[in-house]
């Protein structure tokens, strides 16, 4: 009956035992599966290709992980995705902390309308137009390229970066920048020296998301790359569930699978106070 | 929402001549920065979203209305991709098939994201623990969950026949993948248990809006658990479930990776989605003309979706605790 109160009325047993259950019953379904999973990846391929048999389990070890950095495209494919995940998230935050100063603090006469221009691309699916844009990137040689698939992932990161660093910006005080000013800062000194303490957390969201989106991101990858050597990590993984590289090594998948989760969890945990950030702004997609 | 803040700015703006022209905005704008810095500062983004989004979106367009491949000549055929498209057996099966997928999946997102939101909407011993564990699957994503989920497909060794068979409900023989109906399944199991931690995100932080003094007068006058719910928290909470509920339905009509995954849309095309059918029809057939003209068709749906979310939002603007 009191469902949210702030002022820490006692609850009665019932509802402390409810939840206690719920607690109990979410955490099992909610993680398990990935808990299971981590196991699986230091079990020998011959074990999860088998059903199981309590003599053998629970024979765990690293040579997933091994046979991970041996294997050459794998190895290079989780490099690729490393560097094509800290270069969006950069660029995405360049250039998003740009513009969103730009929109937040200076009136020119298309600042409107190129601000509904960013937002209206928010809306168009990238999925919905990856025919003409493999045409653009090829046309510019920025197919089978690191560079083309991270200058692609700004890009869709880009609308929502705007979004949220426009907002951090206009929540700097204009005596702010008033007093940078009649110090002598010029434009870069502004951004760089005064304003940036107070932008650092919508810089942080931005970046987080355009790593989150860009490290596992899946069809666009597999659209622009056809090289085996720039293949980034999910798509090395489909080519070992396929068994290209030889045979099908589901301990190679297993291992691969979690070496793509970790970065993803690890950030989360670390930064979870921007990612909730940027659910707040209103400007989520799906 | 963005329509709405660039509104209310305006409204808050002080009233004077003409908007634009305020003594102290212009001399920010002569004084502080050289003059044209704003426009400068915008223009990389602005360029980036017109050479990748607003460029191929026009392409899209004139190339769908072509016979163009992606090698040699083509020409003009006018509207025929578009009939084409509406008539192909093919496409109207993925559209169908999305279209199923979606509805299968969305209102059991809505509903346990509904219920965690309420386990975790309040300051209790672990709350915030439990928040972030329940969101955890939706940050991993889907492209990686898939490739776990593959493994524990496998008939006989995977995880999903073991428990299944340790319960006594299947012999854990079932090759999920390799039918119809199980694979899809499975995949909206999946979705549903990877996704609705976002909607408990969204639906949380729209319940901890609303004021508690509601519920307290609601609970003096005799109210049940259900009954607040039901009289306060939904009605208020109206902006947020319609927005969570638009934020999964877009994202199932754009459906690909756990499909091209887990199943590449088979058997046959059982359970091809409308991104995987015109991926394949773009690179794997090669007919980009008519993979256009069907991406143009996808593009109206979702447009039509965004649409009917703004119409929504915009009716009855009350309840403004829930807000968030």
């Amino acid at each position: 009956m009191t469902a949210i109160t702030v002022s820490g009325r006692r609850e009665s047993g019932t509802k402390i035992a409810l939840y206690s259950a719920g607690f109990v019953l979410s955490v099992i379904v909610f993680m398990v599966p990935l808990l299971f999973a981590l196991f699986r990846a230091f079990q020998p391929a011959a074990v999860i290709q088998n059903p199981p048999s309590t003599s053998t389990f629970f024979h765990l070890g690293w040579m997933n992980f091994a046979h991970l950095g041996s294997q050459a495209h794998l190895g290079e494919s989780i490099v690729n995705s490393a560097i094509v995940a800290v270069a969006t998230a950069v660029l995405t935050a360049l250039l998003a902390t740009l513009a969103g100063y730009g929109f937040a603090k200076f009136r020119f006469r298309i600042s409107n309308w190129l601000f509904g221009l960013i937002v209206v691309t928010m809306m168009v699916p990238f999925q919905a137009i990856l025919t003409p844009l493999y045409l653009q990137l090829n046309s510019m040689h920025l197919t089978n390229s690191l560079l083309g698939l991270v200058l692609f992932y700004t890009t869709v990161n880009l609308p929502f970066g705007v979004f949220v660093m426009r907002n951090a910006f206009e929540s700097v005080p204009a005596e702010l920048e008033d007093s940078g000013f009649v110090d002598g800062a010029g434009t870069t000194r502004m951004l760089v020296s005064v304003l940036r303490p107070l932008i650092l957390p919508g810089v942080a969201t931005t970046a987080l998301y355009a790593f989150l989106a860009s490290w596992t991101e899946f069809l666009g990858a597999l659209t622009f790359l056809t090289n085996a050597k720039l293949y980034t990590l999910p798509l090395a993984l489909v080519n070992v569930q396929q068994g290209a590289y030889g045979q099908v090594d589901f301990g190679l998948l297993a291992a691969g699978a979690v070496v793509a989760m970790i970065p993803c969890i690890v950030l989360y945990a670390a930064l979870q106070r921007f990612y909730v950030a940027g659910l707040a702004s209103g400007a989520v997609k799906g | 929402m963005t329509a709405v803040s660039t509104r209310s700015e305006r409204a808050v703006s002080p009233s004077g001549p003409a908007p634009g022209i305020q003594p102290r905005r212009r001399l920010r704008d002569s004084l502080t920065h050289p003059r044209g810095t704003g426009i400068v500062l915008v223009l990389p983004a602005v360029i980036f979203v017109t050479v990748f989004v607003l460029v191929p979106l026009v392409v899209a367009v004139y190339i769908s209305l072509t016979d163009f491949p992606l090698i040699g000549s083509y020409r003009f055929i006018g509207l025929t991709n578009y009939i084409s498209a509406l008539t192909d057996p093919a496409f109207g099966h993925a559209l169908l098939y999305t279209l199923i997928y979606t509805a299968i999946v969305t209102l059991p997102i809505l509903v346990l994201g509904y219920v965690l939101a309420v386990l975790v909407r309040r300051r209790r011993r672990g709350s915030t623990l439990l928040r972030t564990l329940l969101f955890i699957p939706y940050v991993v994503g889907l492209t990686t969950l898939s490739f776990f989920l593959v493994l524990e497909a496998q008939p006989g060794s995977g995880a999903v026949n073991i428990v299944l068979r340790a319960l006594g409900i299947t012999d854990g023989q079932t090759a999920w993948l390799v039918s119809g109906p199980l694979a899809t399944g499975l995949i909206c199991t999946l979705v549903v248990w990877a996704v609705s931690g976002l909607t408990m995100v969204l639906l949380m932080s729209g319940m901890q809006g609303i004021p508690s003094d509601v519920y307290e007068s609601a609970a003096m006058d005799g109210a049940t658990w259900w009954q607040a719910e039901r009289r306060i928290t939904i009605p208020m909470l109206r902006r947020t479930i319609i927005l969570s509920l638009i934020i999964s339905v877009i994202g199932s009509f754009l459906a690909f990776n756990q499909f091209f995954i887990l199943t590449a849309g088979g058997p046959g095309t059982a359970t091809t989605t409308a991104v995987l059918h015109i991926y394949n029809k773009a690179f794997v057939q090669l007919q980009l003309g008519a993979a256009s003209a069907e991406s143009i068709l996808l593009i109206i749906v979702t447009g039509l979706i965004t649409a009917v979310q703004f119409w929504l939002l915009r009716e009855r603007d009350s309840g403004k605790g829930a807000l968030r």
